[in-house]
């Protein structure tokens, strides 16, 4: 990168050493990885809220979307990484020689620089979000959930017919249609807040460095408004005379909605290892 | 002189580690990359980034 060729690079040189041609290009790769990029974020919403439908029969998911496109910017990552770590950029700023793209030519120096712009930044960055994307539209997936067997007794539970707790209601109900456990503890998500991203990657470390005690016991006081978002205003909510009358100290996550309405999973109790309902609760799903 | 080796190292780990979350998600792939693999891709790119304007300064921009 350093290598000094300020007098040697063609077209348009200045005396800084840097061509225009060197900048535009540089310019424009930027341009195109930020368009690039943007496409790409509205090709994954488009499949997430278009029920993924594309022509007649052909189903595509986000997780498809992210695989591909992950994959071909890792793999792409990967190859022009080995490039930049075995490239000398005196060497090539001194060999004066030209790459022929078909369409354009540029010399050897601008083109071993616009590898590794891609190489460390741009693909970099496509990689992450996309692998970001993939964590937050992971979590909304029952099976996301189920993939720490911490949480096996919860999810189990919940798809248990004969239970009564308020998930399992929810569920064999079908009150939620999918995506259960998102739709109550919906802070995790993109849209969720900064305290619950941090509590999530707190799980996640503490859970692959099995620094945790079962029983597992929440931290963070569950948000009332989870319910309320789609309880709230119903005829069936309005018609009782408590929600009405709480409604202020329910928003505002004083009174907890579960004081009145049960157990929303297994208690402590039953999660704990060795009790008589650990072993069911902890099966793997099939 | 390769001006760029260790950052394209730390890159391409990075690249895999990531590969590896997005193919086989789960807790101890996304830990890998969460708490590895996008620590690693900051490094890459502030030494990077360090380089470009150590080039810059030298060529008096």
């Amino acid at each position: 990168m350093s290598a000094d060729n300020g007098s040697q690079d063609r077209d348009g040189e200045v005396a800084s050493g840097i061509s225009r041609r060197e900048v535009l290009l540089t310019v424009g790769g930027v341009a195109v990885a930020v368009v690039a990029g943007a496409a790409i974020w509205g090709g994954l919403e488009f499949y997430v809220n278009k029920q993924h439908a594309i022509g007649s029969g052909l189903n595509v998911t986000y997780r498809q979307v992210v695989m591909v496109l992950g994959t071909l910017a890792c793999v792409l990552g990967v190859i022009l990484s080995i490039r930049t770590a075995r490239t000398r950029f005196d060497d090539v700023g001194t060999a004066r020689k030209d790459v022929n793209f078909g369409v354009a030519r540029v010399p050897a120096l601008v083109f071993a620089r616009l590898v590794a712009l891609m190489a460390l930044i741009v693909l970099p960055a496509g990689a992450v979000f996309l692998a970001n994307y993939h964590t937050f539209e992971g979590v909304h997936e029952v099976r996301g959930c189920a993939s720490c067997h911490v949480m096996l007794p919860m999810v189990n539970d919940m798809r248990d017919p004969g239970s009564e707790t308020l998930a399992a209601l929810h569920y064999k109900n079908k009150w939620i249609a999918k995506d259960q456990c998102y739709h109550c503890h919906s802070d995790y998500g993109l849209g969720g807040g900064l305290e619950a991203k941090m509590t999530g990657f707190r799980h996640l470390a503490r859970y692959t460095t099995s620094t945790y005690q079962e029983p597992i016991k929440a931290r963070v006081k569950f948000d009332n408004n989870n319910c309320l978002t789609c309880h709230e205003g119903t005829p069936k909510w309005v018609a009782v005379e408590s929600h009405v009358e709480s409604h202020q100290e329910l928003a505002a996550n004083k009174m907890p909605c579960l004081d009145c309405h049960g157990e929303a999973h297994p208690t402590a109790a039953q999660r704990t290892p060795g009790s008589s309902d650990y072993s069911r609760l902890m099966e793997r799903m099939k | 002189m390769r001006l760029l080796q260790w950052e394209a190292l730390c890159a391409i780990v990075a690249f895999a580690l990531t590969e590896t979350f997005i193919l086989v998600p789960g807790p101890y792939a996304m830990a890998l990359f969460t708490f590895i693999a996008q620590p690693l891709f900051a490094i890459v790119a502030i030494g990077y980034l360090r380089k470009v304007r150590a080039d810059l300064r030298k060529r008096g921009l």
